[in-house]
């Protein structure tokens, strides 16, 4: 087996211990560990993504060479590791982003706290992306939980600490549901590796007995999954989770962790269930309409918003209905499109609130619409960002948007009885996104000669603007040479069979 | 390679208009002036020397691409903004002398050229759908520009609306994608047969939301409500870009999206033809008669545009060759009338800061020369014989007689009575201006005076073309017919 | 070929001269000089009139350019066109020099000569256009130059009776411009013929829509010549305009409306018309008009707006005649063109005369004016026995070939109606004119003669109401006209 095959293990072992170290560290030296350690665990993902696309296949690797059904098992495959590599770049990008903010919002103390949950929060994200065993998964779940609860609740103010209750309560149920499917998977096949399991339900579903319990499983796994990604209508927790924490945070969390159990509910549908089963069950039309709904009620929620940051946060909810949307389309298109969603939803949204921060920032701190009238002409960066994040929001070509909504619009198209549906709210979610995106884009520029705030320039914030420069660059390639990205996306799934 | 350049010349120019250190006011203008006037140069030895082959710029996803070629109907696009642009943008010099923040407008404004070529001569729907967005950005801008509350609520239902009816265009594209053998623009539609089998239905209602989607731009009922609006823009904006660039991209995308893509064999005749037809005819009327009501000159104007690009779609929803070169006399023949009566109303404007039609008595004495010109493209708007009105408005009638659809005969009716309407709107205003009344006191329009060269150039060049194409409009008639024939 | 040009262009580039040149002077400015502006509009009309009746001979016509490859601007001079050319030619410059006395108290001179000189132009342009496009095109420029002499007092009154000129006779003319687009693809060409153009196809295939086409074009034409339902704009126009611009307006303009109406008929053929519903509604809608417009003007107190009122009435004369369809009732309806022309020119620049001299605008103040101003009121008894329908006069004669050609033609109901219709109007016409000089004339006992002064006008204006009141009559005693009329119905 190649050395590269152990990198999987490296990262996710990686992170877990350099948040362990960063407890023990002051907080300058737990900045850089994990600034290191992010840059150490995406070098590897990268250099493990060209192994895996120059082999063309995935492999298996055997926590201490034990086979199953005893041993711990860790799958990569091109899916993965660009998973991987992808939220390092996020997650370096958004820790950079608001590094400045970060003094005024936690108290110095809890600093080197702070790393540590996030190097947790990236062990986990990792051991969900990679672990082939679904008790696995369950555990680091459990650790994303936590540790995303710190992350919002580091920033003492009133609104986080009730945030993070609510999600706390929210998730908790979301990961008792998927307990309670996975024991019941466990006991219908006798199996927790995902491989094992998958040829167990292939039985099943061929005798003809226990299919029932079999989709109830399915069902409270997919429920625990949609409450902890806030699919509509599970969504209560994530405004005030997203809107009040950390910049940081809100964009990590808003790109990432979400995203994690999207994949992982991913991996379940294909490598537990089987894509064919899953797509004969009843489950798919329900994701599909509560995508659907999602994506229309999000909207109005953002429109009725009056504060930046939870406009952003609602936009979240419509992003995920659009996921789910593919999801329920059935078809691999779908499930393509939903994919590459995840990778520019997670590019725009923490751009979007990075950039919100900066606008925030010349505002007074103020984050009413009213207050930042003209805040672009004071942050220039982070007004063009805020523009960019927008218009990729709406999906104007170039951006990477676009392209999510014109892979999802093809997707639909082949889906005979979904497709008018979906085509029709695919419309009118794109004009919502218009209404509050634009309305923010046009209220930013407004001119506001007599605002008491003060300018900001480019000296000012060069690390801020850098990052906020990655990250438009970053819209943009997914934008225009999106062709190579939806490659190594079907590839992935390929492999996944 | 030229095809490129001439849509970058104008963004280049455009983004070194800010950033070049401009001692004087008349250095920019030289700047501007020439680099827009050689472009239109190129813009036209382009399409003069055309060659068909295709220019590729950049592979998108899978078999979608950015591509551009000149075909017919790109050189009557191309060719009317090119020949129009240079003529504002000197209008624009003298109007802006009392406008703030010239170098921003002056930087997108000149974007707008590039973009609108850029739709001009896209080869593709996808490409023609990037330039098309991306023209809304761009304008978005120029709307603003006053920075009031009134123009900024009118750029954000501008945008809402641009943005939200590109959605739904969206739709119709990728139908095409899907159901499409390719994406560019072949006369008679590109549709697959063999995969529309069963689908005729589903794709017709997408081609109806497509059309209402590219319609918001054409400001079709009911989605028309920012183009007036929208009127609070400098007039320059408001002349090219709400009476010709902008509002003409959206008849133009409707032209390419019929008769280029989903192919009027496969439209022609089915519920979907008589529903567009039924809200263009709808529009016709309804733009007239909201233009009678409005009382403020420019309003008026936008909403007389609102009906006049119906009449574009009116022809282009004939779906026969003679129903698009209606359409297409339409599309340069409104060009022309409607800039120069927007430029009267901006000449009017910055010469008197009067904006109510009510304003206007008396006028008539002291702006001979606007007012002259107004009228000349009021009788033209109208239809009088002898001006170039009278020749679109003959062309679409004789294209709906000709094509034997009942509800096009009902169409006839409706430009029949928008030709009344608009009698009604324009002529008022002329009468105003030079029958004030008795007892007017001619001691309240002392001080006024028709504005210098500047102005009244393009209007004089405007007039002379209405009266051209008038009377001897046979070259270009003959240009479309050939165009919508798929001669050229 | 240049004696219809230079007929056509000549008082045009002299009227726009006018307008460019003789800017109406602002307050605070010196006033143009009166009499070379009254010298070079009197020039520009004689000289019109000579080209005129020297085009009135020319034989061939000519296409001037074309306005797209199918639609050429045709000139061509025809018997109906002579006819109407010579209405023409006499009326305004009589009616132009009258106003040269007249225009003295109005504001504004050069612009009423110059758009005078350019409706001149236009409606000799009108008179010769050789088909349906070129008629079209100077139609919409007659209702154009023409509104400005509507509305050429300024009165708030004035200027909404000219927007509600423009706005009927636009709406007529586009209703009219529907049709020509149907004619254009029936027919093989718009150039005019008096024997129908329509393709035999064409009929067979739809020709049930054609006839919705010709009635709409009927209607709209008929606009202009005042016909119910669309003759509200008539009378609210015609009288506000000073008054010898009203006479032109009431004696030649709205005969564009029948020149219309005659060619439209020509182009579908009376074969194809006769005896189909359109012909019963036109029929109807004549009568109706010819009734109404009697029985209004006989109820109205204004001098003016009771001949135009008048106008409307007698104007359906010559439409029922050209319903009826038969060559009698044309010739009727070609003489009551010319009769009717010279009479209500008469009659309004009398009306104009009175207003000029007394200031008199209601006819119960009009009481011993006879006395005061006996040559005109001479003249307007004259004139107004024509309009009755006294023999020898003009209107006698085409009444009579009215009347006799529709007893002829055998149509059911209207052929018997219609003569009975045309009777009691004339007992109406009587009835709302004659009490005019009767009260003129012999103002009763209680008449104080001691006020009364001497109230004639002075030359300028006498004589072009003598020389229309004469030729009203001659063209009774001396039916020229009938045998041009006769000319034209069998095209020789």
């Amino acid at each position: 087996m190649n050395f590269i095959c152990n990198f999987p293990f490296f990262s996710i072992l990686l992170s877990l211990f350099s948040g362990t170290i960063c407890s023990v560290l002051p907080a300058k030296a737990a900045k850089v560990v994990n600034r290191v350690v992010i840059i150490a665990v995406g070098l590897m993902s990268a250099v493990l993504l060209l192994y895996l696309l120059a082999t063309g296949e995935s492999f298996i690797y055997w926590m201490g060479h034990f086979p199953a059904p005893w041993g711990n098992e860790i799958r990569a495959g091109v899916l993965e590791a660009g998973m991987a590599l992808f939220f390092c770049i996020i997650m370096y990008l958004s820790m950079a982003g608001g590094a400045h903010k970060l003094p005024g919002e936690v108290v110095e103390s809890k600093h080197n706290l702070y790393y540590i949950l996030v190097n947790l929060l990236l062990s986990s994200l990792l051991a969900l992306v990679y672990t082939n065993d679904m008790f696995t998964a369950y555990v680091f779940v459990e650790i994303n939980t936590i540790s995303a609860c710190g992350l919002i609740m580091i920033r003492q103010v009133g609104r986080t600490i009730e945030a993070a209750v609510r999600y706390m309560i929210m998730s908790l149920l979301g990961s008792g549901l998927l307990l309670f499917g996975l024991c019941i998977m466990y006991d219908l096949t006798g199996h927790l590796l995902m491989s094992n399991i998958k040829e167990s339900v292939g039985l099943i579903m061929a005798s003809g007995e226990y299919q029932i319990p079999l989709i109830v499983s399915v069902a409270l796994m997919c429920i625990g999954l949609c409450i902890k990604s806030a699919l509509f209508p599970f969504h209560a927790w994530l405004p005030d989770a997203y809107g009040y924490s950390t910049v940081s945070s809100a964009a990590i969390l808003s790109s990432l962790v979400s995203k994690g159990y999207i994949f992982l509910l991913i991996k379940i549908i294909y490598r537990v269930i089987g894509f064919d089963i899953f797509n004969s069950t009843r489950i798919i039309d329900v994701l599909f309409v509560f995508g659907l709904m999602g994506m229309i009620f999000g909207s109005l929620s953002a429109i009725r918003e009056n504060d930046i940051r939870r406009m952003i946060a609602f936009s979240s909810v419509a992003q995920i209905g659009y996921i789910y949307m593919g999801f329920g389309m059935g078809t691999q298109a779908g499930m393509v499109a939903s994919i590459f969603h995840i990778l520019s939803h997670a590019a725009t949204k923490s751009l979007l609130f990075i950039a919100a921060i900066g606008l925030t920032d010349v505002s007074g701190g103020s984050r009413k619409f009213i207050d930042l009238t003209g805040a672009a002409y004071r942050n220039k960066w982070a007004g063009a960002a805020f523009t960019v994040g927008s218009l990729s929001m709406v999906g104007i070509p170039l951006f990477s948007g676009f392209i999510s909504k014109l892979l999802f619009a093809q997707a639909a198209v082949q889906v005979e009885g979904k497709m008018l549906a979906s085509l029709i709210v695919l419309g009118i979610s794109t004009v919502l996104n218009a209404v509050y995106f634009m309305k923010t884009v046009i209220r930013i520029y407004a001119y506001a000669p007599d605002a008491p705030y003060k300018g900001i320039t480019f000296r000012d914030m060069k690390a801020y603007a850098v990052v906020l420069v990655c990250f438009i660059l970053l819209n943009v390639i997914l934008g225009v040479s999106s062709q190579p990205v939806v490659d190594m996306i079907g590839q992935g799934l390929a492999m996944f069979a | 390679m030229m095809i490129i350049s001439v849509i970058l010349i104008p963004l280049i120019t455009g983004i070194l208009v800010p950033v070049i250190p401009f001692q004087k006011r008349w250095q920019k203008e030289v700047f501007l002036e020439t680099a827009v006037v050689l472009n239109s140069i190129l813009v036209w030895y382009l399409l003069l020397h055309h060659s068909d082959s295709t220019f590729l710029l950049a592979h998108f996803t899978g078999n979608l691409n950015i591509s551009f070629r000149v075909d017919g109907m790109s050189m009557v696009f191309a060719g009317l903004v090119s020949a129009l642009w240079p003529f504002a943008t000197l209008y624009a010099f003298e109007y802006m002398t009392k406008e703030a923040h010239e170098n921003v407008f002056f930087l997108f404004y000149t974007l707008t050229y590039g973009v609108t070529l850029g739709i001009a001569l896209a080869a593709n729907l996808l490409t023609m759908y990037f330039f098309y967005e991306l023209l809304t950005l761009v304008t978005v801008p120029l709307v603003m520009h006053t920075l009031t509350r009134e123009a900024i609520l009118a750029s954000r239902k501008y945008l809402y609306y641009s943005l939200g009816g590109a959605a739904f265009a969206f739709l119709g594209l990728i139908m095409v994608i899907v159901y499409g053998s390719t994406t560019d623009f072949i006369l008679g539609g590109v549709l697959d047969p063999a995969k529309t089998i069963g689908k005729t239905n589903i794709l017709l209602l997408i081609y109806v939301m497509a059309f209402m989607g590219f319609g918001v731009k054409a400001a079709v009922c009911p989605f028309n409500s920012w183009l007036p609006q929208a009127g609070v823009a400098p007039t320059p904006v408001t002349a090219l870009l709400h009476a010709v660039a902008v509002v003409k991209s959206g008849a133009f995308a409707i032209i390419r999206l019929t008769y280029y893509s989903f192919g009027t064999d496969f439209l022609k005749g089915t519920w979907a033809q008589y529903a567009v037809m039924s809200v263009v005819m709808f529009t016709i009327v309804y733009g007239c008669s909201r233009a009678v009501k409005e009382t403020h000159l420019k309003r008026r104007l936008a909403y007389s545009t609102i009906s006049n690009l119906s009449y574009i779609l009116f022809g282009a929803v004939i779906m026969t060759p003679l129903g698009l070169v209606g359409a297409l006399t339409h599309l340069v023949f409104h060009a022309v009338m409607k800039i120069s009566s927007f430029f009267c109303a901006g000449a009017i404007m910055h010469q008197t800061d009067r904006h109510y039609v009510h304003e206007l008595n008396g006028l008539g004495y002291k702006m001979p020369r606007v007012f002259g010109i107004f009228t000349i493209s009021a009788l033209a708007l109208m239809g009088v014989p002898g001006l170039a009105g009278f020749v679109s408005k003959w062309n679409l009638a004789g294209a709906a007689v000709e094509s034997g659809n009942p509800l096009a005969w009902g169409g006839i009716a409706c430009l029949l009575v928008s030709a009344l309407l608009t009698a009604i709107y324009m002529l008022t205003i002329v009468v105003r201006a030079f029958f004030p009344g008795k007892d007017f006191d001619y001691g309240t329009v002392s001080d006024i005076h028709d504005p210098n060269w500047k102005m009244l150039l393009p209007l004089f060049v405007f007039t002379v073309f209405i009266i051209l194409f008038g009377v001897y409009s046979q070259p270009v008639v003959d240009f479309f017919m050939s165009v919508a024939t798929g001669a050229v | 070929m240049y004696l219809i040009l230079s007929s056509i262009l000549f008082p045009i580039l002299a009227g726009l001269f006018l307008l460019v040149r003789h800017r109406t002077p602002l307050s605070g400015e010196t006033p143009t000089d009166r009499k070379s502006l009254i010298a070079l509009t009197g020039c520009s009309l004689i000289i019109t009139a000579i080209f005129v009746i020297a085009a009135l001979f020319a034989e061939n016509g000519f296409t001037l350019f074309y306005l797209t490859p199918s639609l050429p601007i045709y000139f061509r001079v025809d018997s109906v066109g002579r006819i109407f050319s010579l209405l023409a030619v006499i009326v305004i410059p009589c009616a132009g020099f009258f106003s040269f006395a007249y225009m003295k108290h109005e504001e504004h001179e050069s612009r009423y000569y110059g758009f005078y000189l350019l409706v001149f132009g236009v409606l000799n342009a009108l008179c010769f256009a050789g088909n349906l496009i070129t008629f079209y095109l100077f139609f919409e420029l007659l209702t154009l130059s023409s509104m400005p002499l509507v509305l050429h007092n300024g009165s708030k009154e004035a200027v909404m009776a000219g927007l509600k000129y423009l706005f009927y006779s636009l709406c007529g003319a586009y209703a009219a411009l529907f049709g020509i687009y149907f004619l254009y693809r029936n027919c093989d060409s718009l150039t005019f013929t008096m024997d129908g153009a329509l393709r035999a196809s064409a009929i067979a295939e739809h020709g049930g829509f054609l006839l919705v086409v010709a009635f709409v074009m009927l209607l709209g034409f008929g606009v202009k010549a005042g016909m119910f339902p669309m003759h509200a704009w008539l009378p609210t126009a015609h009288p506000v305009a000073p008054a010898p611009a009203s006479a032109v307006l009431s004696a030649v303009i709205v005969k564009a409306g029948v020149l219309a109406t005659i060619r439209v008929l020509g182009m579908f053929g009376t074969d194809f018309l006769k005896g189909t519903w359109v012909q019963t509604a036109w029929l109807c809608l004549t009568l109706i008009t010819v009734f109404m417009g009697s029985l209004l003007a006989y109820r109205e107190p204004v001098l003016k707006k009771r001949l135009a009122y008048s106008t409307v009435s007698q104007l359906s004369y010559i439409l029922f005649g050209l319903a009826v369809m038969n060559e009698t009732s044309f010739t009727g309806a070609l003489l009551h063109v010319l009769a009717h022309g010279f009479i209500k020119a008469a009659l309004f620049l009398c009306a104009g005369a009175i207003i000029y001299k007394t200031g008199k605008t209601r006819v119960e103040e009009m009481r011993g004016i006879g006395k005061e101003m006996p040559v005109t009121m001479w003249c307007f008894t004259v004139a107004s026995l024509g309009l009755i329908g006294i023999p020898p006069t003009g209107g006698f004669l085409s009444k009579w070939f009215l009347a006799l050609g529709s007893l002829k033609s055998g149509i059911p109901v209207f052929g018997v109606l219609g003569p009975v219709i045309l009777l009691v109007s004339a007992l109406l016409t009587a009835g709302y004119l004659l009490p005019l000089t009767i009260h003129g004339f012999f103002p009763g006992a209680d008449y104080d003669y001691n006020r009364l002064q001497k109230k004639e006008p002075c030359k300028l204006m006498r004589v072009p109401i003598l020389m229309l009141t004469a030729l009203s009559v001659l063209a009774g005693i001396f039916p020229f006209a009938i045998f041009l009329a006769y000319f034209a119905v069998t095209g020789r």
